[in-house]
């Protein structure tokens, strides 16, 4: 007999695991929450408020060991802080980049903040389209986990009637810059929308958090939690209960079950000791994050589920969807050429978006399906970096540098595939992590519909510049890598149907009743929005629906 | 709003602490660069990776490439020291490439003033950093020159625009604390086409 058997076993401590690990705390469930790596300490491990000249390396990093750097974040800002370790693998002819945090808090230590929600527009798609299938959810059940979820994290932005993107309930939104008036006046004359971005940034003091100070760093991880995360808004909270036991370095090898096939407990290996622990407790919820979860799930494999635990549909890591990111116009404002230097970028880009406005009435009115939303970025950076475009040396080449300073500008492309059996993970059958588990490996490739979408985007966004004023000077050659987004969806689908879904519109697995999913992996498809509000909103939902059920027994 | 003073005083410790670890050894101009309020250290910096007179050519370039004007240049902001540093800590694209192109451009001063760059005048060496940076009149047969110019270019601006100099030059504006998020101050002139005059 097991020494002690917990009500709630969570998987992972970022959005879904923060959010299930809080809620249930607070209900009086006892909780243990495994996490793979080790807890941050802000003041040590968030050099965000260093000036590159604060490091030896300026923030470029270590020659050397920038060599196993994984895309922009993984900096000498964040040095030792995003996961190496334990490995993934890829199809041949799969490309794909991922950063991935496992420390506690997860990726939300880091996250870009943008928050809208999801509408009927996104769960009603496949009627809309006849792609796919839609939700097994409706916007009118889903609005007020929404709104809570608002109210506990802060969110600002406007009301913005947009068919798109349902409207919240928001803090006071970041001001316009130079830049966005410059765009937002562009837009009106090319029909695009340019709105304040929906933020977890506080513009006001919020639910005992100070407001943003605006340093401009976020993406390095914010030292006084003045933007939600786990660490900062929900773990504290969820300890103070007493109904919590946060282990660190559990890294999770697989899901134990009993006689019936359902769950039991867990196995992890600690990370630092290398031994195999075993934890057990009435329910288990995996969020772990989309792809780690489904290689917990197809790693779980008994005699009771050969092919991983509660996978009768053989849906288990199928699906996957990611966003596809990239830059689809770059250009500098000649009206802004030797202006005065404004903290445009105080508060890391996040200050305005340009919400999805293709195929809004007529579903089928583009040559693709749903649509995409693009960030607009520019002003005065932390570095020149456009100085590639400007010739020669000498007095002239540091003058123009400095004329050049407030004008830069570009759009970020924020686009969806569509589900495919072409995309989905599985277990790699040769190669193993460092502790022995078998790791995860991803088959992927960008669907037709959404390179017509990026096609679409250059077009769009280099109208949008010209309509500015602005010199135009280009998009990307092609989008940045698969994975760049870490908005992957889609591998424990929810859905009615049992033998075509993993899990139900709860995020409860259909095969086993005391097993929960708490991320992006639930979600259909990943829309043309952010994930983090959603998998908070969704994970809010399910945990209370899972604290019912404790309780019945 | 009450809390907003104590948070305030958090964030600026914190940029004190951050700005007392800058100091690492062995550099002379470069913490100078970064901290204006010291004397810049006694003696002259001992390269680390290239050879003296190498040092000594690419701290001549980075003062060519971004010269003194008014505000501090590459050299005052000690960018040949941060170059040898990445070079000594395995920066391959700038180790043995950065040596070649040193012994092209001695070799196109040898030929066309028959002494090595460092050596001549401020006006020779400017024309034969011309030669390599104008496209049109760098030799068809030569990419080298080329080549090097974009790379101890790259690395010049690299070092100048992370210093301490460089910001103040920029006048970067991140690292501040704001009280609200900065909103464009010119009402009644949305497209910017009334500006005052630019100031550079």
């Amino acid at each position: 007999m097991p020494d002690r058997i917990y009500d709630v076993i969570v998987i992972g401590t970022g959005a879904g695991g923060g959010m299930a690990i809080h809620a249930l705390c607070q209900a009086g469930a006892k909780v243990c929450a495994l996490n793979a790596s080790r807890r941050l300490k802000p003041s040590r491990d968030f050099r965000n408020h260093r000036q590159p000249f604060d490091m030896p390396f300026r923030g470029f990093g270590d020659p050397v060991k920038r060599k196993n750097w994984i895309g922009y974040m993984d900096n000498e800002y964040t040095e030792g802080i995003w996961e190496h370790e334990i490995i993934f693998t890829k199809a041949p002819g799969t490309e794909w980049t991922w950063r991935r945090c496992f420390a506690v808090g997860g990726k939300t230590n880091f996250w870009g903040r943008s928050s809208a929600r999801f509408g009927d527009i996104d769960f009603r798609a496949a009627s809309r389209d006849g792609y796919d299938v839609d939700w097994p959810v409706t916007y009118a059940e889903m609005a007020p986990y929404y709104s809570r979820v608002e109210r506990m994290i802060g969110v600002a932005s406007t009301v913005q009637k947009r068919p798109s993107n349902p409207d919240g309930e928001y803090l006071p939104p970041m001001n316009f810059r130079c830049i966005d008036r410059i765009l937002e006046s562009g837009a009106r004359k090319v029909a695009i929308p340019y709105l304040p971005d929906r933020i977890a940034q506080l513009t006001v003091p919020h639910a005992g958090h100070p407001s943003c100070h605006y340093c401009a760093n976020c993406t390095e991880g914010c030292d006084v939690g003045a933007f939600f995360s786990t660490p900062w808004f929900f773990l504290p909270a969820a300890e103070r209960t007493g109904n919590l036991d946060l282990r660190t370095n559990a890294l999770c090898r697989h899901i134990l079950v009993d006689e019936n096939g359902r769950a039991k407990g867990v196995a992890y290996v600690d990370r630092v000791t290398r031994r195999e622990v075993e934890v057990y407790g009435r329910a288990v919820v995996l969020a772990a994050s989309c792809v780690e979860s489904a290689r917990i799930v197809l790693n779980s494999k008994s005699r009771q589920w050969p092919d991983g635990i509660a996978n009768s549909s053989g849906q288990a890591g199928r699906n996957l969807c990611d966003h596809l990111y990239g830059t689809t116009a770059r250009g500098y404002f000649p009206q802004l050429l030797g202006q005065p230097s404004f903290p445009d970028n105080v508060s890391a880009s996040t200050v305005a978006w340009m919400p999805r406005w293709q195929n809004l009435e007529n579903p089928r009115q583009e040559e693709f399906i749903r649509g995409y939303s693009v960030y607009p970025d520019g002003g005065c950076a932390e570095f020149p970096w456009y100085f590639e475009e400007i010739e020669g040396f000498g007095r002239e080449f540091k003058r123009a540098i400095k004329r050049r300073y407030p004008t830069p500008v570009s759009f970020y492309i924020q686009a969806p595939t569509q589900r495919s059996d072409a995309n989905f993970v599985d277990i790699d059958p040769q190669v193993k992590d460092a502790y022995g588990i078998p790791a995860a490996r991803l088959h992927f490739a960008w669907d037709r519909n959404t390179l017509l979408m990026w096609e679409h985007g250059k077009q769009a966004c280099e109208q949008l510049l010209r309509a500015s004023g602005a010199e135009y000077l280009g998009a990307a050659a092609e989008p940045d890598m698969p994975g760049t987004s870490l908005h992957e969806t889609g591998t424990l689908r929810m859905g009615n149907d049992p033998k075509r879904f993993v899990t139900n519109r709860f995020g409860q697995a259909h095969d086993v009743g005391n097993l929960y999913v708490c991320d992006a992996s639930v979600f259909p498809n990943c829309t043309d929005k952010t994930t983090t509000l959603s998998i908070l909103a969704f994970t809010l939902r399910t945990a209370e629906h899972l604290i019912e059920n404790l309780k019945q027994g | 709003m009450a809390n907003q003073g104590a948070d305030r005083r958090t964030v600026l410790e914190m940029l004190a602490k951050a700005a007392a670890a800058s100091q690492f050894p062995g550099f002379r101009r470069w913490v100078f660069g970064q901290q204006p309020e010291r004397e810049p250290r006694k003696g002259t910096y001992r390269p680390a990776f290239f050879s003296p007179s190498e040092y000594h050519t690419i701290d001549v370039l980075t003062g060519l490439i971004i010269p003194a004007d008014g505000t501090p240049g590459a050299r005052e902001a000690g960018v040949s020291e941060f170059i040898d540093f990445l070079a000594a800590h395995g920066e391959t694209d700038i180790q043995e490439p950065m040596r070649r192109g040193l012994q092209w451009l001695d070799a196109v001063s040898r030929k066309r003033h028959g002494a090595p760059f460092a050596s001549l005048s401020p006006e020779q060496q400017d024309g034969v950093l011309r030669t390599a940076a104008h496209r049109g009149q760098a030799p068809r047969d030569d990419p080298q020159g080329q080549a090097f110019f974009r790379l101890i270019r790259r690395y010049t601006v690299m070092g100048y625009y992370t210093s301490r100099i460089g910001l103040e030059e920029l006048d970067y504006p991140g690292l501040r604390i704001y009280s609200a998020s900065p909103a464009c101050p010119h009402t009644g002139d949305p497209e910017h086409r009334h500006l005052p005059p630019p100031k550079v």
